[in-house]
């Protein structure tokens, strides 16, 4: 399939043109649109979350212990994704693909660029994740599903980072996530709990790359709180604490207020709205996300 | 703007505080909503519409699973007429209705079936839809499936 091959190809070539990428994900939606329902996993729909900006199954800003499409035991699934968001004064732009493996493993991989659309240029790093379920079903187990996760990031160009003072160019994030149904939890509707604890030495998840003269690695904490409104359609908040790792740029948690609807186990449309506190010196990041994720 | 660390830490720490917490009623919201439905009126029996609708839900599930070639093949012993009185009954008891249910427990029945989560899925899918056929509403639904849910524990025991 060649949307795949480009998602998986190197960086640099196709991820480039802006055209091509378009055309990959338009190629994405009509056999998204088009495909039997054959092709789908047997997992139940939602169970595999939206794509984060990091490229694991999550809810948007952090991972969900859930692995990505609806591949169940025995079963294969691959998505791929496209996310934008719109802050005051910069543009994060996500492409990003995952192959979940019976529904065991998820591999992942993740091209973030972020326009810096006030202090120009721009900043981008390659994320290869890797998630491990543990134990458990989101569904039937009482305590969930847990799952394992590593992130590794490499910056495509480390110029400003380490101008503003960043130790490295490129790091790796472990994380250890928990999520959980509740049936019938609040007016009849399901709720669903994630709750993600990460070591990471990354700043601004990496794009002004890792540790600095504040510290380095450390413990943080991301959760969130989601409600099926209907089956389809699940409005919630996220949270993610982050280091402070650079004197120069002061670091801030962001939130999210999200809304994913799943028009059926091919084809997701998340919109949110995010605070992402100061980045890069500049103050009070805010504004909105768009994410279109494609299962098979 | 300077934003005063001490002030961002409070923000930040409250922050974290009201989304345990909301983690936290919403859990106890399900405890409470489980409990009182037991002890109120309206059964999840009554809101699933009785006999009458458990037996018609039943009844549509079975359709479903006679259509579906992947899961009809483990019934070929089985004695569907029994089969629908016994998961009836069970749909009644799991739901506080005036029913026992009285047919092997769980683990038992499906002992070396080589089920997998795939057609344990598959079932859920076509529960949910014959109760969506039979106009269920959401919140009924959802409850009922959640009483089921931990069944698949003792379903999975002895595959």
């Amino acid at each position: 399939m060649m949307l795949f091959q480009a998602m998986f190809s190197p960086p640099s070539s196709p991820f480039r043109h802006s055209l091509s990428r378009c055309l990959a994900f338009c190629l994405a939606v009509s056999l998204a649109l088009a495909s039997a329902p054959s092709f789908a996993g047997s997992r139940i729909l939602g169970t595999g979350g939206v794509s984060a900006i990091e490229g694991a199954a999550g809810g948007g800003l952090s991972p969900w212990a859930v692995l990505a499409s609806t591949a169940s035991e025995r079963e294969i699934g691959v998505t791929a994704a496209t996310t934008r968001a719109w802050v005051d004064d910069y543009r994060l732009t996500v492409t990003g693909a995952s192959l979940n493996i019976y529904d065991r493993i998820e591999v992942s991989v993740a091209r973030q660029t972020l326009d810096l659309e006030t202090l120009g240029g721009e900043l981008g790093q390659d994320i290869y994740g890797a998630k491990v379920r543990l134990f458990g079903d989101v569904l039937y187990h009482p305590w969930g599903i847990w799952s394992v996760g590593a992130q590794h990031k490499r910056l495509v160009d480390g110029a400003i980072p380490t101008a503003l003072g960043a130790d490295e160019t490129s790091g790796t994030d472990v994380y250890l996530s928990a999520s959980k149904l509740l049936f019938s939890a609040v007016a009849g509707r399901n709720v669903l709990l994630n709750a993600t604890l990460r070591n990471t030495d990354a700043n601004q998840g990496g794009l002004i790359g890792f540790g600095g003269d504040q510290g380095s690695r450390s413990w943080v904490a991301e959760g969130s709180v989601g409600i099926f409104i209907t089956p389809q359609w699940i409005i919630g908040a996220e949270y993610r604490q982050k280091p402070d790792n650079l004197s120069v740029a002061e670091e801030h948690d962001w939130q999210s207020l999200y809304s994913a609807y799943f028009f059926n186990k091919h084809l997701s449309l998340t919109g949110a709205w995010l605070d992402l506190g100061d980045i890069a010196g500049l103050p009070s990041q805010r504004g909105g996300y768009l994410s279109l994720q494609a299962a098979f | 703007m300077i934003y005063p660390l001490k002030h961002y830490r409070t923000r930040r720490c409250l922050i974290a505080i009201t989304f345990v917490a909301v983690a936290f009623s919403f859990a106890g919201c399900a405890h409470q909503s489980a409990t009182q439905s037991t002890s109120t009126s309206t059964t999840l029996y009554e809101r699933l519409g009785g006999e009458a609708t458990i037996d018609a839900i039943v009844e549509n599930l079975l359709y479903r699973i006679a259509d579906d070639p992947e899961v009809v093949v483990f019934f070929a012993n089985t004695n569907i007429d029994l089969f629908a009185e016994s998961l009836a009954s069970q749909l009644c008891d799991v739901s506080d209705g005036p029913c026992r249910y009285e047919g092997p427990p769980m683990d038992r029945a499906h002992q070396h079936m080589g089920l997998t989560d795939v057609h344990f899925n598959r079932l859920v899918e076509h529960l949910n839809a014959a109760m969506q056929d039979e106009d269920i509403t959401l919140g009924a639904r959802n409850e009922l499936l959640g009483r089921l849910a931990p069944l698949y524990a003792d379903i999975m025991r002895l595959q």
